[in-house]
């Protein structure tokens, strides 16, 4: 076959244009280690996500020193958790999966970004070096509310990141001499313990304590309060730990109605 | 009396001037919704509710790359074997046929799409062009492309009617390079178009009459694929026929080369198909080896289009110098900038060159990542298919319309203008689409803007970005209507006496020096199903065995998982070694 030396030379052009690309593309693969979102997974059914142990509840969840598993459920027309928190310096790894139709999960501006399949899981591993708020959109079109499907992620300064849940359950009314009960529950969702202070403040009362919940622990405070000291009326309370705050109000009356001694 | 298409063949004349009617008429639809759609995205004017932009979308896009590029397309081709072989079709009552079934067909999904705007039915199919399940559309519009794909199969066998017809009376000759052309690009869509085929009538249709209860959403979604790539090359084809065979004529010379002709051509057929899961590659469920492979035969499916590049230039070049043109650049300035025909071509040649590297970054397996799906894969076709192809179109049409309706074109100075007005238009817009790309905005959505935060551009502003879309857009717009002042503009002419001749350009390098086993079309068809069956065979496997035939939880199957992977991981180097020697044995030859 006759051909010209000049297309010839244009021909080679092409072929070595070709193979460097596509030894650009295994270098990023296997020098760069950047995986490609693959088959790793089992299939889950859909419909029984609320049975299934990582998506039932989705969450952040820690589980090494600087790793953390962030298990996503995608639906018309939400994401779940939202928004999604981890720390700067940590390695997360995303496990999303569909409830409904096809959607996908990506964190505008990056190159986090996937196809959310249902009946397929997802993962994706990613580094976050910065902290950071970004927005994660649907870029797949899933219905007629598409546009409206939005999500954010937030990647917090190292030192400010926890996963503490507080939850406080305290008595609404108590006889004028009796003692009420506050009872605050402190979950540290970190691996490592959490030395912190449970403060109470009521009336003009503070009372604090302090404790170390381990890993994956919770630990339960109760305070105590001798409500003579109060006297009778309406008393706001504020429970707080670090950052995390929850307050009520405890009324303290002459005599409790006869029918909440029946119960 | 002239020697126009039409002196020479009047009834074929009719079928090619029906096809491209049909054509326009997708295209003034697809265009309509083009803008409507560009104005509320960008915000500019939003008379629609943003939940009937997706039915917008899906007209748009079903109308232009199904209807206006496939009608274009059976028009050119039968013009070009009529041409080409010099002999009318074998029986126009089947011609007729297979237009007939298109048009039924399209006209079926057009009105399941377009009643989706309305409440008085139920019927609807705002499912956009790759009808992902588990969206789902009313069945008329799966019935429809059914239809339409299988006229789009009996053209083809009208094509090949012709060609064998021909060939007995010339046993001797070279297949003439349209018709080569023609029947590989036809081959390459028989493969290609089963994945859709096997999608809608095993997966789909049964499953939106309610025979089947569910889908495998992976598995229609990897067929559609089969399909979807390779479609973007059936686009493709009859504008690189005519940069082949009319581009070189309208630039006063010669095609370079025959022979390169047939391997591009070649290489196309075989390479086109085996790819689609590169518009997988962030599909959880397919395994990253296969991701690999389809990575690489794309790569290569870069090498017909730089080899087109040269040869066109080349041809081009060459016009230029028998026209007088001197120097090393010199001769740009001796080519007819002033014909539309040419001017229109060369301007979407340009683009078709940007295109390529934009389609090298989405290529880019992991690349990918950071552009998949995103605002920057829209700019990227309206570049290939909405430019390189669709620009193409318009300016042949300038020189196909004197052919085929016997009268004078009606103005060549709007022409000039419409072409030149869609390359500025096309920039503006394109340009916008894959800066916006960058910064992450979703393709496909009614109002990319949202309330828990804002894009940020590196370079200018989101405001600016969205300016660009929306003039390019209303260019884009005057461009079509000065384009269909100027088919209606002619049809109104009477007829003329003094019209060029039906001819296409000769060649420097003629088809004597092309190897005889360039026009084995069994054997380059049969490397193009083994290549198929390598590329596909094992993912699909794969995803029936992980998802079930018919949904997630059935399992009948009976291939275990790492069988399937351990066969996938031996023959995926085969399959690499295969397709470069595959690559080396079509250009050494």
């Amino acid at each position: 076959m006759n051909v010209h030396t000049y297309e010839k030379v244009w021909l080679i052009g092409a072929l070595v244009l070709i193979v460097g690309f596509i030894v650009t593309i295994t270098y990023g693969s296997v020098g760069l280690g950047i995986a490609m979102v693959d088959d790793s997974e089992e299939t889950i059914e859909p419909s029984e996500l609320d049975e299934d142990e990582r998506f039932a509840d989705p969450r952040v969840e820690q589980v090494g020193e600087n790793e953390y598993e962030a298990y996503v459920v995608a639906q018309t027309f939400m994401f779940q958790p939202d928004p999604v928190e981890v720390p700067a310096g940590s390695e997360v790894t995303f496990y999303v999966t569909s409830r409904d139709v096809i959607h996908s999960y990506s964190v505008a501006g990056t190159n986090i970004n996937t196809m959310v399949i249902p009946g397929e899981v997802a993962v994706m591993t990613v580094e976050f070096d910065e902290a950071g708020e970004y927005g994660v959109v649907c870029n797949e079109y899933c219905g007629s509310g598409h546009h409206t499907m939005e999500g954010e992620l937030h990647v917090v300064p190292d030192e400010e990141f926890d996963m503490t849940e507080l939850s406080v359950e305290a008595d609404d009314e108590v006889e004028t001499g009796d003692e009420a009960t506050i009872e605050v529950d402190v979950e540290n969702g970190m691996l490592e313990a959490l030395e912190t202070t449970v403060t109470l403040e009521i009336g003009d009362e503070a009372l604090a304590e302090n404790v170390t919940i381990d890993g994956g622990e919770t630990e339960t405070t109760t305070f105590t309060v001798d409500t003579a000291d109060l006297g009778e009326g309406d008393h706001d309370w504020t429970v707080t730990v670090d950052d995390y705050e929850d307050s009520g109000t405890l009324t303290v009356v002459d005599e409790l109605e006869e029918d909440d001694d029946d119960e | 009396m002239s020697n126009a298409y039409i002196d020479d063949f009047p009834a074929e004349a009719k079928v090619v001037r029906t096809a491209f009617y049909s054509s326009f008429l997708a295209l003034a639809l697809g265009g309509v919704f083009g803008v409507i759609q560009t104005l509320h995205r960008t915000g500019y004017y939003r008379f629609i509710d943003s939940a009937d932009y997706y039915t917008v979308l899906t007209a748009h896009g079903v109308f232009l790359v199904i209807s206006f590029t496939i009608f274009f397309l059976v028009g050119v081709f039968t013009w070009a074997i009529t041409t080409s072989l010099d002999r009318g079709v074998e029986d126009l009552r089947f011609t007729w046929g297979w237009y007939g079934l298109m048009a039924i067909g399209i006209t079926l999904s057009g009105v399941a799409i377009l009643a989706g705007f309305t409440d008085a039915t139920d019927i609807s199919a705002s499912v956009l062009f790759t009808f992902y399940a588990p969206l789902q559309a009313h069945p008329m519009f799966y019935l429809g492309l059914v239809l339409f794909v299988v006229g789009t199969w009996l053209a083809g066998v009208d094509w090949f009617r012709s060609w064998w017809a021909w060939k007995a009376e010339n046993p001797d000759e070279r297949i003439p390079l349209p018709t080569f052309m023609v029947l590989t690009t036809m081959l390459m869509w028989y493969i290609a178009t089963l994945g859709v085929a096997a999608a809608i009538l095993v997966f789909l249709l049964p499953w939106s009459l309610g025979l089947v209860e569910s889908v495998n959403p992976l598995l229609t979604r990897t067929l559609f694929w089969f399909f979807g790539h390779p479609v973007v090359y059936f686009w493709l084809m009859p504008a690189y026929m005519m940069w082949y065979i009319m581009l070189p004529k309208v630039s006063g010379g010669k095609l370079f080369s025959d022979p390169l002709a047939r391997v591009v051509f070649v290489l196309f057929l075989i390479l086109s198909v085996p790819t689609g899961i590169h518009h997988q590659y962030l599909d959880p469920g397919i395994a990253e080896g296969f991701k690999f492979i389809a990575m690489t035969n794309t790569m290569f499916l870069l090498l017909p289009s730089l080899l087109t590049a040269f040869t066109v230039v080349a041809s081009m070049e060459h016009g230029a110098r028998q026209r007088g043109g001197e120097g090393y650049f010199g001769w740009l300035k001796a080519l007819p900038w002033r014909d539309p025909v040419f001017t229109g071509m060369a301007l979407a040649g340009l683009m078709f060159a940007a295109a390529g590297f934009s389609g090298m970054i989405n290529a880019g397996m992991n690349i990918n990542y950071l552009v998949h799906n995103t605002f920057w894969v829209v700019g990227h076709f309206h570049l290939t298919v909405g430019t390189a192809v669709a620009l193409t179109f318009m300016a042949v049409t300038y020189w196909f319309l004197p052919q085929i309706t016997g009268k004078a074109l009606w103005s060549r100075s709007v022409a000039l203008g419409q072409v030149v007005l869609w390359f500025v238009g096309m920039t503006f817009m394109s340009n916008a689409m894959h800066r916006a790309g960058l910064l992450g905005v979703p393709r496909r959505t009614a109002e990319p803007q949202y309330d828990g935060f804002e894009f940020e551009a590196a370079v200018g502003t989101m405001g600016e970005l969205q300016a660009q879309i929306a003039l390019g857009g209303i260019l884009l717009t005057l461009s079509l209507v000065l384009f269909f002042a100027n088919v209606v503009g002619t049809a109104l002419n009477g007829r003329s006496d003094d019209l060029p001749a039906n001819e296409y350009a000769g060649t420097l390098s003629g088809p004597e020096d092309a190897p005889l086993v360039l026009d084995n079309l069994k054997l380059w068809t049969a490397i193009a199903v083994v290549l198929v069956v390598f590329a596909y065979t094992f993912p699909l496997l794969s995803i029936i065995d992980r998802g079930g035939l018919f949904g997630p939880d059935i399992n009948p199957f009976p291939v275990s998982l790492e069988t399937v992977h351990l066969l996938a991981f031996a023959l995926e180097s085969h399959v690499t070694g295969a397709l470069e020697s595959v690559a080396w044995l079509g250009v050494n030859r």
